[in-house]
């Protein structure tokens, strides 16, 4: 195998690269805070909500979770044309994966919703805490604790996740790179570049998200 | 557009299209199978690896993790693109099927090596050093006293993660693997409408993964310990909430 690599021409578009790498993560925390608000809404409907709605939100959960977010956008970006809504390549993948995100988030916040014991609220009572001293000091420590970890993996994941944009054109950190590549004809370089950025890029926030659950809720998330 | 789809469905669902989607997923669930069929063998081995306490093996043990680290934050497609570019690098004799397992047997590698590294790092320390005062050796304590133990641990996430691969196994799509979501390409390239096609994909995908995620919901509430199986008496559950698998999730 007589192959030379040339990083240079990778180099010189580092700026471009990053440049996606922005847009990868703007992708994820669109998608990550619209679907945490039908997430929140899923949970509320699946902890509290009548037969028929824990029904609904349980076959939505199931659904989304258990077919690709790839196809899913297929199916958006293909099918609803013929239902006379068109969605641009972005706003299709925005809306996939934010419904995507919804599903999961709707388990991850109702585990945390569940998290709360009975116990821990009537030994609160009898210590003569107000409502809101038991939600302050007792409820929303619970529920942070027990969902931080979960929900800053899920943030990585969807980093990650977001990386299927670069299928419908998104130029995103994988669509800016598929461009420089078939520019350079150096793909091995450009690609092993990319998932360089992406390493450092995640590691950056789960080492910031780690920190910050430190700092605000006490919460000991592991970094590796 | 729902006078068309009638129209459609009866060319659609004939002797060979449904043919063509159940040997797609076939293909589909063989890509799945073998990456996480050879993620479990390597993964256990860099997780056993990573059980070691020698300092001859440090820098493997540094490698392992090394791997298992970068993998794990390396997007799927990302990695399909560089093993492609790569082995046509060395040899343009290679099908597109081999490639595409030899870039989900490298992710589910790191991953599964990190849920049989946290399952066995569940069992607590005592055990393993009980199994040294009787003179067990490593593969002996490994196989007989911390496996059986961490099955329980690796079992439910491990499930969740086939399921999270069958999924995945999408993007190979991309590449011009014939699975289950480039026949959909392929059958809406053959004029069907899309929202039949991928309908139909959709629930194709649907019917491999929800049996699984069934599965693994079911051996997370048969296996956990009793000591923790009635604990979650919970707060605010509505009537007949009572299921309660944990946190499920990717990753």
């Amino acid at each position: 195998m007589t192959y030379t690599f040339q990083f240079s021409v990778v180099f010189a578009k580092l700026p471009y690269l990053l440049g996606g790498a922005v847009i990868s993560l703007e992708i994820a925390a669109l998608a990550f805070g619209l679907g945490a608000i039908i997430g929140l809404g899923g949970a509320l409907g699946k902890v509290y909500g009548s037969r028929a709605l824990r029904s609904v939100v349980n076959g939505y959960v199931v659904f989304f979770t258990n077919t690709p977010a790839l196809v899913q956008i297929f199916f958006l970006f293909y099918a609803l044309p013929d239902a006379g809504i068109l969605l641009s390549p972005m706003t299709a993948v925005i809306t996939g994966m934010t419904l995507n995100a919804g599903a999961y988030l709707t388990e991850i916040l109702r585990g945390g919703i569940v998290s709360v014991r009975v116990s821990e609220i009537e030994a609160a009572e009898v210590l003569g805490m107000s409502l809101m001293q038991v939600v302050r000091f007792v409820i929303l420590p619970h529920i942070a604790k027990t969902i931080y970890a979960p929900l800053s993996n899920f943030f990585i994941w969807q980093v990650l996740g977001s990386s299927l944009a670069a299928v419908f054109g998104v130029e995103e950190l994988t669509g800016r790179a598929i461009n420089i590549s078939t520019a350079n004809l150096r793909s091995i370089e450009t690609f092993s570049v990319t998932a360089l950025i992406y390493i450092v890029l995640t590691f950056v926030a789960s080492l910031g998200l780690a920190l910050a659950g430190r700092w605000a809720f006490r919460v000991k998330a592991k970094v590796f | 557009m729902l006078q068309r789809l009638a129209e459609e469905v009866p060319r659609f669902f004939t002797y060979y299209t449904t043919m063509f989607l159940l040997q797609a997923m076939v293909r589909t669930i063989g890509l799945t199978l073998l990456g996480c069929g050879v993620g479990f063998v390597v993964g256990l081995l860099i997780a056993a690896l990573r059980m070691t306490r020698t300092p001859l093996l440090l820098p493997a043990r540094v490698l392992g993790t090394v791997y298992v680290e970068i993998f794990r934050r390396i997007p799927f497609l990302v990695i399909l693109f560089i093993v492609v570019f790569v082995v046509q690098a060395v040899s343009n004799d290679v099908s597109l099927f081999a490639i595409a397992v030899v870039a989900i047997c490298l992710l589910s590698t790191a991953f599964m090596s990190e849920i049989i590294r946290s399952g066995l790092e569940s069992v607590p320390r005592q055990q393993v050093e009980t199994a040294a005062v009787l003179n067990f050796g490593f593969w002996r304590t490994l196989l007989t006293v911390l496996l059986p133990q961490a099955w329980r641990v690796i079992l439910p996430p491990g499930f969740a993660f086939i399921v999270m691969f069958i999924k995945d196994t999408s993007l190979a799509s991309q590449m011009g693997v014939v699975e289950l979501t480039f026949t959909g390409k392929v059958l809406m390239n053959r004029g069907f409408s899309p929202f039949l096609v991928y309908g139909t994909v959709l629930c194709a995908y649907f019917i491999l993964s929800y049996p699984l995620s069934r599965f693994g919901a079911y051996l997370e509430t048969r296996l956990a310990s009793p000591r923790n199986r009635g604990s979650l008496k919970l707060l605010w559950s509505g009537p007949g909430a009572a299921e309660h698998s944990a946190v499920g999730g990717p990753g």
